[in-house]
C-alpha cells in the first residue's frame, strides 16, 4: 500500500519527520517498507497484515498516524445527496444477502466522460495508479481513501434493466474490463442482466458493461462480500485486484452509504450528470458498530504492567474507539465497522499494548515451574551434536541440502519417481520430489567439490521421505556420509568408533558400501538412537598384567579377516583381544593379547592357548604360520 | 683412612662432572659408590681401625657417600637439560604445524546448538516433529482456517496425493514449526517449556534472504500468570546470549492468528551495521536497505489455540515465538545470502 504524506496531511497532521514516523508505524504495526522522496512530497510504502483491512485506505492509516499522535480525527461524513428527483431511471435488483451481504447502489444519468482533473490523477499516479477515466478515477480514489471497493456500469448496457446476483456453474466465459477473458470457476458470485455476467463481484468488472466515452448514464455499486468467496474465486483465477484484497480480509460493512456518498458528490462535480434513482440499500442486517467490553485487571495480567487508567482511555479514544467507563475496572468500547479484527478483549489488550509502545514495556524472566519430565516429542540435541562431533573429529564436514530433489535425481540413481514422494506444486522442476535417501546430495555435493578438492569426507544428518504413496509415507532422520579417499575399513572404523561411543554391539559393515564417488555410509538415525546406551559402569583396572604377542600367518586371499578372529577368540576365554595389525601379500599378522583377571599367566599356558589355534586355523581354514 | 676418603671424593666428582651421557654416569656410579666399588670397598675397612677413628671416619665416609651421590644426581639433571636444551635448539618454530585431519560442523548446527543451550538455561526442552505435517496442525488448530488471507503469507506445497486415500490438500509440508505447538500440548499439560527446532517449506522464490527450505526453531511457554513483559524479557536475554549484549533489538506490533498481542522483533542488521549500506556505497541487499533484521516473530498464545488443545484460558496463559535459525546463522558470520547455508562447497564449510 502507498500512501503520499501530503494526502495523510489531509486528515491528521504530524511534526514526526517521515523517518520517525515510519519507525512509529512499524512499530505499531504498519510495517514501513520504503520511504520514497516524490519532489515536494513524501511516498510510504506499508506492508498490511492480514488482520487488517482497514489499512488499506488512506483513512485508516490516517486514523493510526492520529493514535500515535495522541490525536482524533474526524471521519468522513458524505453530504447527503439531495434526492429531489426529476427523473427515476428503472432497475430490478435481485440479491441473495448469503452470498452479497450488502448491495448499495445509485444511478446518475447525464454524465460526461473525460480525462480527470490534474489533481486526481495526479494523486492517482502518485500512488502508481494509471488514470483511465474520470469515472473510474473517482471509484478508485474513494477506495483509496475510504476503504470501500466501489464499481461503476454503464447502465445503458445492462440489458433489461436487470440485476441478478448468483453464483456461477462453472466454466462460463468472461471478459474483464481490461479485456483479459476467463474460464469462472464453480461457486463465484457474479451479477448478470438479462442476457449475460456484467460483472465477477469483488474481483473484477465486466467489459461488457465498462465505462467509455460514450458512457452517459452508470451505475455505482458499493457492496459488501462473503470474503471466503471472494477469496477462493481470486485463488483458483490467479486474479488478484485492490478490491478483492480488501474483501477477502473483510471489508468495512458499515461503510458503503458513506463511499457511495463520498463518489456521488464528486462524480456530480466532476463529471456533471443528475442522481436518477433512489439509493439502493438491500442488507439482511444493521451493519451496526459492536460492543466490546475491557477488563483493566484482565489487561494488567496479560502485559505484564499497570498503565494509568487515564492514559487507556485515551489511547482507545484516540483509535475511534468511543471508550466509556462502566464500572469500576471495566471500560466499554464501541468498535467502528471498519474495525473488523477487534472481537475479543486480547485485541483491545492488543491495541492499548502498540500505541503505548512495544518498546517502552520492562522486561520480565518468566517465574513459574520449569517442567522436569521431557515433554511429548522429545528429541536429544546434545546426542545428536555428540554423533556429529564424532564424524568431524574423524574428517568429515557436515553439510545441509535441499529435501527436494529432481526427477533426474531419481532417474540418474535407478529410483522409481512413481513410488517417491512428491509436491504437486513445485518451485520448479529440480525441487519436486522429496528425497529418499541422503545420497543423492552427497554425490552431487562431491561433484561439486571434486575441482577444488582430492580429499572429500562429508556427511548429513537430516530427513529422508519414504513410502511409494501418502498412504505409506515414513519419514525419518538418516545419518549418511561419504569419503572419496578413505578405504573401507577406515570408513567402517570411523562408524565402529561411533558405536563404541554410544554402547551399541553391532557388526557396523552392513551400512557401509563402495560407490562410483568413493565409500558411502547410510544410518536410520531413529533407529539407531534407539539402540544407544550411554551407561556406563567402572570395571577396575586388572591387577595381573596381559601377555601380548604378534601372530604372522600365511593363507589365501579369500580368507575372511572376521573368520580368523572368530576362531583365534574361540579358544580360549583367556584371550582378551584380537586384532588385524598388519596385511601384506599373503600374510596377515594379528596380535593377541591374553590376560587372566585372577592370577599371572604363565607363558607356558600362552604357548597351549597358541597350539590349539594354530591347528584349529590349520584344520578349519587351511592356514599355516609364517616360517 | 682419611686421606683416602677424601681423594675418593674429589675423584669421583671431577669424573662426574666430566661425563657426557648417562650411560658414563652410570658405570662411574657402580665404580665408586657400587656393590665393589671404591668407597663401598674403603667403607668395608672401617670396623679394621682403633675405636678411637672409628666414629670420626665413620662420619667422613657418609659425607663422602652423600656427596658422591649429590654429584650424581645434579649431574643427572644437568645431563637431561643439555639433551632438551639441543632438541629445542633444533626446533623450527616457524615451521607450519601439522594439524590433525578433521571435519567441520555446518554453521546452522553450531548456532542450533548454542540455541538448544540457551534455552535449556531458560527450562525449555527440545522436540522434534514431522515436516510432512497435516493441514490441521500447521493451520486450523492455529486459528488460520481454510479460507484464511493469513494463508497467503505461508505459500504451502501440496503432497501429491495419488495413489492414496488422501484428500487432495489435507497433507502438505508444513510452512511453519508452530505446527508441532497443538501436537504437544494436546500431550502435555501446562507448565509447558517446548522448543522445536526444524526445517520448514514455503514456495517462495528464492533471493538471497528467502528460500524454500529453511530453519526456524519454534518455542513456546504455558503456565499461570505468564505477561507479555515475560515474552520480551525472553527475547531479550536469549538474542543477547546468541549474538552479544550490545546488540540493538527492537520490537513491533504484528499479526499472526495464533498470538494476540502480536510481536516481531528486529536486530540491527550485522551485515551494514545499522546503515542500510554497505561500505562501498550500495544499498545493503541483506535487510533490504532497513538497517534491520527481522528476526524473531512471537506474541501471546491467542485463547483459541488453548482452546483448541483443551486448555482453559482462564487458568492459563502462554507466549510462543519463532527465530530463524538461517537469518541468525547469515548475521552471526555475517553471510549475505541464505543459499550459503545449503551449499555444500567445502570451501565455504571449511571456515566454520
Amino acid at each position: 500500500m502507498l500512501a503520499p504524506l501530503s494526502w495523510l496531511k489531509e486528515y491528521v497532521d504530524t511534526k514526526l519527520s517521515p523517518r520517525e514516523l515510519g519507525d512509529r508505524l512499524t512499530e505499531v504495526g504498519l510495517s514501513t517498507e520504503k520511504i520514497i522522496k516524490d519532489k515536494d512530497d513524501i511516498i510510504f510504502e506499508f506492508e498490511i497484515t492480514p488482520n487488517r483491512p482497514d489499512l488499506l485506505s488512506i483513512l485508516g492509516i490516517a486514523q493510526e498516524i492520529a493514535a500515535i499522535e495522541g490525536k482524533s480525527i474526524k471521519h468522513f461524513k458524505g453530504v447527503n445527496i439531495n434526492l429531489s428527483l426529476k427523473k427515476i431511471l428503472p432497475l430490478k435488483i435481485q440479491t441473495d444477502p448469503k452470498i452479497n451481504p450488502r448491495f448499495t447502489g445509485i444511478i446518475i444519468d447525464g454524465i460526461t466522460v473525460k480525462e480527470s482533473p490534474k489533481w486526481l490523477s495526479e494523486r492517482l499516479i502518485k500512488i502508481g495508479q494509471r488514470p483511465i477515466s474520470n469515472i473510474v478515477d473517482i471509484t478508485n480514489y474513494v477506495m483509496l481513501e475510504l476503504g470501500n471497493p466501489i464499481h461503476a456500469f454503464d447502465y445503458n448496457k445492462i440489458k433489461g434493466a436487470a440485476m441478478r446476483v448468483h453464483q456461477t456453474k462453472g466454466e462460463e466465459r468472461f471478459t474483464s474490463v481490461d479485456g483479459i477473458s476467463y474460464h469462472l470457476p464453480k461457486n463465484a458470485v457474479v451479477i448478470s442482466d438479462d442476457e449475460k455476467i456484467i460483472d465477477l463481484c469483488g474481483i473484477k468488472g465486466g467489459e461488457n458493461t465498462g465505462i467509455y466515452e460514450k458512457t452517459k448514464t452508470i451505475f455505482i455499486r458499493v457492496p459488501v462480500e462473503v470474503p471466503s468467496l471472494i477469496r477462493r474465486a481470486s485463488l483458483s483465477l490467479g486474479l488478484r485486484s485492490e478490491a478483492s484484497s480488501i474483501f477477502e480480509r473483510g471489508v468495512n460493512a458499515g461503510g458503503t452509504l458513506n463511499a457511495l456518498q463520498r463518489c456521488v458528490n464528486l462524480v456530480l462535480e466532476i463529471a456533471g450528470g443528475k442522481i436518477a434513482s433512489n439509493i439502493y440499500d438491500i442488507k439482511k442486517e444493521e451493519f451496526n458498530p459492536w460492543r466490546l467490553d475491557l477488563s483493566l485487571e484482565k489487561l494488567k495480567n496479560v502485559l505484564g504492567i499497570s498503565i494509568a487508567e487515564s492514559k487507556i482511555l485515551k489511547i482507545l479514544e484516540n483509535l475511534n474507539l468511543s471508550p466509556e467507563k462502566i464500572s469500576k475496572g471495566t471500560i466499554r468500547t464501541e468498535i467502528p465497522t471498519y474495525r473488523n479484527d477487534l472481537k475479543a478483549e486480547e485485541d483491545l489488550i492488543e491495541e492499548v499494548a502498540r500505541i503505548y509502545g512495544y518498546n517502552n514495556f520492562p522486561k520480565t524472566i518468566p517465574s513459574g515451574q520449569t517442567p522436569v519430565k521431557p515433554p511429548p516429542y522429545y528429541r536429544d540435541y546434545r546426542l545428536e551434536e555428540k554423533v556429529k562431533n564424532i564424524f568431524k573429529e574423524a574428517g568429515f564436514s557436515e553439510i545441509y541440502t535441499y529435501s527436494l530433489i529432481s526427477e533426474k535425481d531419481l532417474t540418474d540413481n535407478e529410483m522409481d519417481p512413481d513410488k517417491t514422494l512428491r509436491v504437486d506444486n513445485p518451485v520448479s522442476r529440480e525441487f519436486e520430489y522429496l528425497r529418499p535417501t541422503l545420497m543423492i546430495n552427497l554425490k552431487k555435493a562431491v561433484a561439486l567439490n571434486k575441482p577444488n578438492f582430492e580429499d572429500i569426507n562429508l556427511f548429513e544428518l537430516g530427513k529422508v521421505y519414504r513410502g511409494a504413496n501418502l498412504d505409506k509415507k515414513e519419514e525419518s532422520y538418516f545419518l549418511s556420509g561419504i569419503s572419496t579417499k578413505m578405504n573401507f575399513v577406515k570408513v567402517k572404523g570411523v562408524i565402529e568408533r561411533l558405536f563404541e561411543e554410544l554402547g551399541i554391539k553391532e557388526d557396523p559393515s552392513q551400512y557401509v558400501e563402495a560407490i562410483e564417488e568413493g565409500i558411502f555410509f547410510e544410518l536410520n538415525y531413529d533407529e539407531f538412537s534407539e539402540k544407544i546406551n550411554l551407561n556406563k559402569t567402572f570395571k577396575p583396572i586388572p591387577k595381573y598384567p596381559p601377555i601380548k604377542e604378534d601372530l604372522a600367518l600365511m593363507m589365501a586371499d579369500k580368507i575372511k579377516t572376521g573368520d580368523i578372529i572368530r576362531e583365534i577368540k574361540d579358544q580360549s576365554p583367556l584371550i582378551r583381544e584380537v586384532s588385524l595389525l598388519e596385511k601384506f601379500q599373503n600374510i596377515r599378522t594379528f596380535h593377541i593379547v591374553y590376560q587372566n583377571p585372577r592370577r599371572n599367566l604363565t607363558s607356558g599356558e600362552v604357548e597351549k592357548i597358541r597350539e590349539r589355534i594354530l591347528v584349529r586355523l590349520k584344520t578349519k581354514l587351511k592356514i599355516k604360520p609364517k616360517d | 683412612m682419611e686421606e683416602e676418603l677424601i681423594q675418593i671424593k674429589n675423584s669421583a666428582v671431577s669424573l662426574i662432572l666430566e661425563t657426557k651421557d648417562q650411560k658414563e654416569l652410570e658405570e662411574l656410579k657402580i665404580r665408586f659408590i657400587g656393590r665393589g666399588g671404591r668407597l663401598t670397598l674403603a667403607i668395608k675397612e672401617i670396623p679394621k681401625l682403633t675405636l678411637e677413628k672409628r666414629p670420626d671416619i665413620g662420619r667422613l665416609a657418609n659425607e663422602v657417600k652423600k656427596s658422591i651421590e649429590d654429584a650424581i644426581s645434579s649431574q643427572e639433571y644437568r645431563l637431561r637439560e643439555t639433551k632438551t636444551k639441543k632438541i629445542r635448539e633444533e626446533i623450527d618454530r616457524t615451521e607450519p604445524g601439522i594439524k590433525p585431519n578433521i571435519g567441520h560442523l555446518h554453521p546452522l548446527s553450531q548456532v542450533l546448538y548454542d540455541v538448544v543451550d540457551v534455552f535449556k538455561s531458560l527450562g525449555f526442552q527440545a522436540a522434534d516433529g514431522p515436516e510432512i505435517e497435516t493441514d490441521y496442525y500447521n493451520f486450523e488448530a492455529l486459528n488460520i482456517p481454510k479460507d484464511h488471507p493469513a494463508r497467503d503469507t505461508q505459500q504451502t506445497f501440496y503432497l501429491d496425493t495419488r495413489n492414496s486415500k488422501v484428500e487432495p490438500g489435507e497433507i502438505i509440508l508444513r510452512t511453519q514449526t508452530s505446527a508441532m505447538q497443538a501436537r504437544v500440548m494436546e500431550k502435555a499439560k501446562p507448565p509447558v517449556r517446548v522448543i522445536v527446532p526444524g526445517k520448514n517449506f514455503r514456495y517462495e522464490q528464492v533471493d538471497a534472504s528467502h528460500g524454500f527450505e529453511f530453519w526456524h526453531c519454534e518455542g513456546f511457554l504455558v503456565d499461570t500468570n505468564v505477561k507479555l513483559t515475560d515474552l520480551f524479557g525472553t527475547i531479550d536475554y536469549v538474542l543477547k546470549k546468541l549474538m552479544g549484549e550490545n546488540i540493538k533489538i527492537k520490537f513491533a506490533t504484528t499479526n499472526f492468528p495464533f498470538v494476540e498481542p502480536g510481536v516481531d522483533t528486529y536486530v540491527q542488521c550485522t551485515v551494514c551495521q545499522g546503515k542500510a549500506r554497505l561500505p562501498n556505497g550500495q544499498g545493503c541487499g541483506f535487510c533490504k536497505m532497513s538497517g534491520w533484521s527481522e528476526i524473531m516473530p512471537a506474541g501471546m498464545i491467542h485463547p483459541n489455540v488453548l482452546k483448541a488443545v483443551k486448555y482453559n484460558p482462564k487458568e492459563v496463559s502462554g507466549f510462543a515465538f519463532a527465530i530463524g535459525l538461517s537469518r541468525l546463522a547469515t548475521l552471526r558470520y555475517q553471510m549475505n545470502d541464505l543459499r550459503l547455508l545449503t551449499n555444500p562447497d567445502l570451501r565455504i564449510l571449511e571456515q566454520f
